[in-house]
């Protein structure tokens, strides 16, 4: 038995995994990062893509506040583009489609040149607990390690089991086998585990596609990279990617197979994602719907793998077949890898505190899928707080937590403590209350002083960070002073645009908020904008939108005066009067931080918030009542 | 002290108005009521129904004394107002007897309800929703048949019931605003904008029209507010007095007797009237405590449902009082024309008008024939029908809705924030229209939903709840 001495283990090394033993290394922890396999390390287990509506938004915040993702997703990225770009600014997304082989070298050259960390292939069958606290892990080869605080980030591999038609085996991921033992001991703990599903399309032949019966779709020519950090020159040429669509004879012999479906005949037990559902689920449940559109999206540069989006399908590889041949341009099509499902243990959310520490084990950390999300980005997010709560727990730091209106990681993280999840959890701007206020473009304005705070970040990058910072808010303050008058020259320049004439003379802000003006019309007007649209974008943006930024933000300061409101972790909450039964236990379960958290959860209602309040204040309203009144 | 167990109290209190009265009311309510009660009323069965009388003696339990011949209404668990167990003492009303049966029970464990105790356990047990809980507080203030029927018509929720209509439209495109966002890459069907548009019509209709309800509604709770104006010596206080069927204000012949702001109540068709009769407006008075006086009729002017704008019309209207007719809004103003008992006074509402004939009252008096007919009177203080004629005329242009069946607003706080989700509403259509981006569709459509929730009680806001608490009385 050997007995190395880390302060900080890390279990699986995917999107969760690397970005928690980053952060813990990076703070000057001695780090070690336990896989199953050491060429799986941030894997694309299914799309080869980083970003989309809400989840682009993530991948920026994690970037600010010294993530890896985005600078690994701008460093291999074969197509760039950015969603929803025709709506207003809070909803676009970034999404990029990646080499799936570089980004994952990538992010190993990454982990192997990071000081502080180590690497280890083998399979962590035991958590070492000495009476509520982890201590260390047991690794299949029976050695004991020992750490100060263990993160637990083990994806789709818990009692992993993989299912094409009606066959089944134990595993993770195609070639990957499961890991066994784990989360029986945590149930033996007494945490809620629970089955989920998940499912991956099948990977097509490149040459086996008949390509001119598709419609190629193109990037974007403007490129804004997911890292303040990264050149919007990318480095890789850039690929096209394919549309085509589902025929209703596609339909047609789906619907006639179902009985081979492990959903549909009752096998797989999981829930399954309603955000991203199979194949045999969208014709089942849109069964109106005659045809769904499908992208094929090249894996790399220099493999012939072609991912099949929005296909995802457990039905038997000769159903596959068969239906593949009715899409246009697959007639003639070769799978190198059938679609599959997976099905998982996870923990139930509502078991772990926002800082990602399990409620019952102190010093274990759990981070990614194992807490009921789905997507790279859902993970890594988590793997970054779990890594920088559990270095901060270590140097005796404050916990390090993000509020809902700082930015969506925080939504995520208090969604999944305070709601639970019965379904895979992705994120949604939708899911964003304050979603007018969390925008991609204002990233470095809301997390810039926090980064500064987490001390993950190099200093040369907090300069960039604050260089950036004090260049937008001077571009502001000088549309904010700098006035221009209605001389003639002025109106005929307006007139050009066009825009109605002044009347009166107008700031620069004034005018900019005219709907028709923007930014790069200011240059004829004698108005110097910064060409970086790092620059300008933003505040142009908050210039725009200040009417219902102000309204956001006041939505903000309401919402406020309950997230202040610390509870107690030691109320009990059976002894607050006016609660039912089931608000009690809800409560009991959860433990929320502060009132408003309490009022998020679902099933408590408001008269329950009024309860707690008049309980904590002693009645306090009540008794000067009383005197008033006697 | 320990308070944590104070909401499990047995608590009493006596729920009549105090003072001397036919019969009062004593409410116990709590885990502790019936045996509590079993106690002083050995007459109550062991098991007793609920909904059900008992009649019977209240007796001391420490002498056996009789305290009062009682009857005892009993309210099982669940099935009450408070939703615990409740009874109700009905004893002979006096203060003396009320407090020996509080002491009664206070010696057996129960406690003093503290103000707005009982109403608040009903919202706390889900019996009432915050609405229901301000109506429970306007039918105990309910100074009038109308105000008690309007109180009780949202006691049993009609205010809430729209609203929740209100709110499960306004979900409905939300969800559809979330959808166009969150899967605009999927390739999914969204919801037509002029589906969008039609479900925010009939929302803008439905608050449009609360939202317009609240001046009858405000009219019926609290009552009209009238405010009697005009020269000195016109008359006004004899008026008052008509009104009032009182003798309140000092009428005197000396022009500006009144100094001072009176008010005073009355009762006319089960509805409420405030007068007020303010001092004569001079101008050139240089009388200090009479200026201070004018002042405050103006703003007892703008305070008020109507104006009546009164004056002798032996003298007939002089150019000061056209000026002063000028500063009033002639769709709340009414025109009384006092002393047509004496000599001199024209006999034509025509020819009493020709004065203000190039004024600015009546150049924006819209419709002239009917504010002759309706808003024109020539009186007597000394005819007693003046009263129930002039009352009428209000009643039927005012309150004149099918009040029976109509959903009135009648609360501020209930009127300020849906004329807030109002405007949210009106916005959204032209953001729709517009073209401009979902999201701020939803940011509109969620404030609505704030102010909504807000008037339900299904958002907490300490703010609200303390306020809406405050306003209870003990008892009830």
């Amino acid at each position: 038995m050997s007995s190395n001495v880390y302060q900080v283990i890390v279990v699986g090394a995917g999107h969760a995994g690397v970005e928690a033993c980053l952060a813990p290394a990076r703070l000057g922890l001695k780090t070690l990062l336990v896989t199953t396999n050491l060429d799986r390390i941030a894997y694309m287990s299914c799309n080869p893509s980083v970003g989309g509506l809400a989840k682009g938004h993530m991948v920026r915040e994690l970037d600010v506040l010294g993530g890896q993702m985005g600078l690994a997703a701008d460093e291999t990225c074969i197509q760039y583009k950015r969603l929803n770009s025709s709506r207003g600014p809070a909803v676009r997304g970034t999404r990029v489609q990646n080499d799936k082989h570089r980004y994952s070298q990538y992010m190993t050259s990454t982990l192997m040149n990071q000081e502080n960390l180590s690497v280890l292939q083998g399979e962590v069958k035991r958590l070492i607990l000495e009476n509520d606290l982890c201590v260390g892990v047991v690794l299949d080869d029976g050695s004991e390690v020992r750490a100060s605080a263990v993160i637990i980030t083990t994806g789709t591999f818990m009692n992993g089991v993989m299912h094409i038609g009606l066959k089944q085996e134990a595993g993770g991921r195609v070639g990957d086998k499961a890991s066994v033992g784990l989360s029986d001991q945590l149930a033996q703990f007494g945490f809620e585990v629970k089955r989920l599903k998940t499912g991956t399309p099948p990977r097509l032949l490149k040459d086996s596609i008949d390509w001119a019966k598709t419609i190629p779709q193109a990037g974007d020519e403007k490129v804004f990279p997911f890292s303040y950090r990264s050149s919007s020159i990318l480095k890789l040429p850039q690929v096209l990617c394919y549309l085509t669509r589902t025929t209703e004879e596609t339909h047609d012999i789906i619907r006639r197979n179902l009985d081979k479906s492990p959903m549909f005949c009752g096998i797989i037990e999981g829930t399954g994602p309603r955000y991203c559902p199979s194949i045999e689920d969208k014709i089942t449940r849109f069964a109106d719907k005659v045809s769904h559109q499908t992208f094929l999206e090249p894996e790399g540069l220099d493999t012939d793998l072609i991912y099949l989006q929005g296909i995802s399908t457990s039905l038997p590889e000769e159903v596959q077949y068969e239906f593949l041949k009715t899409i246009p341009g697959l007639e003639n099509v070769k799978i190198v890898r059938p679609g599959y499902a997976v099905e998982y243990d996870y923990i139930e959310p509502t078991q772990i505190w926002h800082r990602l520490e399990t409620r019952t084990i102190r010093s274990l950390f759990l981070a990614g899928q194992i807490n009921g999300t789905s997507g790279y980005e859902e993970a890594a997010i988590q793997g970054f707080i779990a890594g920088v709560n559990a270095a901060h727990s270590i140097l005796e730091r404050p916990e390090f937590i993000l509020g809902r209106d700082d930015a969506y990681m925080g939504v995520l993280i208090d969604d999944l403590v305070t709601k639970g999840t019965r379904e895979p959890y992705r994120m949604f701007t939708s899911r964003a209350e304050h979603r007018l206020v969390l925008r991609e473009d204002n990233t470095i304005d809301r997390l810039g002083q926090l980064a500064t705070k987490v001390g993950i970040v190099s200093s040369e990058s907090l300069e960039l960070l604050a260089d950036l910072q004090s260049k937008r808010s001077v571009l502001h303050e000088k549309l904010r002073t700098t006035r221009l008058y209605p001389t003639k020259e002025t109106q005929e320049l307006l007139a050009k645009i066009p825009t109605p004439d002044m009347t009166k003379s107008l700031t620069f802000e004034e005018l900019l908020r005219r709907p028709e003006v923007s930014c790069s019309h200011l240059e004829s007007l004698g108005f110097v904008v910064d060409s970086d649209p790092n620059i300008h974008e933003p505040v142009e943006i908050e210039v725009k939108y200040s009417g219902y930024v102000k309204r956001q933000i006041e939505l903000i300061k309401q919402s406020k005066r309950l997230e202040d409101l610390l509870l107690p972790e030691t109320l009990l909450y059976s002894e607050v009067r006016g609660l039912s039964n089931e608000e009690q236990d809800k409560l009991q379960r959860v433990r929320p931080r502060t009132l408003g958290q309490a009022q998020r959860i679902s099933g408590v209602n408001p008269s329950a918030i009024q309860a707690i309040m008049i309980h904590l204040k002693g009645h306090k309203k009540v008794r000067e009542l009383s005197l008033e009144g006697q | 002290m320990v308070h944590a167990d104070r909401d499990k109290d047995t608590i009493c209190a006596v729920s009549t108005p105090h003072g001397v009265g036919g019969i009062s009311v004593i409410r116990i309510s709590g885990p502790l009521a019936f045996s509590i009660s079993r106690a002083t009323c050995s007459f109550l069965p062991e098991r007793p129904e609920s909904h059900r009388v008992y009649f019977g003696y209240f007796r001391d339990t420490q002498t056996g004394d009789e305290i009062d011949e009682v009857l005892v209404t009993y309210f099982k668990q669940g099935k009450s107002f408070t939703g615990e167990e409740v009874l109700e003492v009905s004893c002979h009303g006096s203060p003396l007897i009320c407090q020996s049966i509080l002491n009664q029970f206070i010696g057996l464990g129960a406690r003093s309800a503290d103000r707005g105790e009982f109403t608040y356990r009903a919202f706390m047990n889900g019996k009432l929703d915050l609405i229901q809980a301000e109506s429970v507080l306007s039918l105990i203030e309910s100074q009038s048949q109308q105000a008690a029927k309007l109180a009780l018509r949202q006691l049993k929720g009609s205010v809430s019931e729209k609203l929740e209509a209100v709110e499960n439209d306004m979900t409905w495109i939300l969800a559809h605003a979330e959808a166009s966002i969150d899967f605009s890459t999927e390739g999914i069907e969204v919801v037509a904008d002029s589906a969008v548009i039609s479900r925010l019509q009939s929302i803008e209709r439905t608050l449009f029209d609360l939202v317009g309800t609240f001046k009858v509604g405000r009219i019926l709770k609290d009552g009209f507010r009238i405010v009697l104006t005009g020269l000195p010596n016109v008359g006004k206080s004899s008026l008052l007095n008509l009104f009032l069927e009182d003798e309140r204000a000092i009428v005197t012949d000396i022009p500006g007797t009144t100094r001072d702001v009176i008010h005073g109540d009355t009762n006319f068709d089960g509805m409420k009237f405030t007068f007020v009769d303010t001092a004569g407006l001079r101008d050139k008075t240089t009388d200090l405590v009479e200026r201070i006086g004018i002042q405050k009729s103006y703003e007892a002017q703008n305070e008020s449902d109507v104006v009546f704008f009164i004056y002798d019309l032996e003298k007939g209207l002089s150019p000061e009082e056209v000026q002063i007719l000028d500063s009033l809004d002639p769709s709340r103003t009414y025109i009384v024309g006092n002393k047509v008992d004496k000599k001199g006074a024209p006999g034509t509402l025509e020819a009493a008008f020709l004065p203000l004939k190039d004024s600015k009252f009546f150049q924006n008096t819209k419709d002239r024939t009917t504010f002759f007919t309706r808003r024109m009177f020539f009186v007597s203080a000394l005819d007693k029908m003046v009263r129930s004629e002039i009352l009428k005329s209000l009643v039927s242009e005012f309150a004149d809705l099918e009040i029976e069946n109509t959903v009135l607003i009648s609360n501020s706080r209930h009127f300020e924030n849906l004329s807030r989700a109002l405007e949210n509403t009106q916005r959204s259509q032209s953001l729709v229209t517009g073209g401009l981006g979902a999201e701020f569709l939803a940011l509109e459509l969620k404030e609505a939903l704030i102010a909504i929730h807000e008037t339900l009680g299904k958002r907490f806001d300490d703010q609200i709840m303390d306020r809406v608490f405050k306003e209870f009385c003990i008892g009830k």
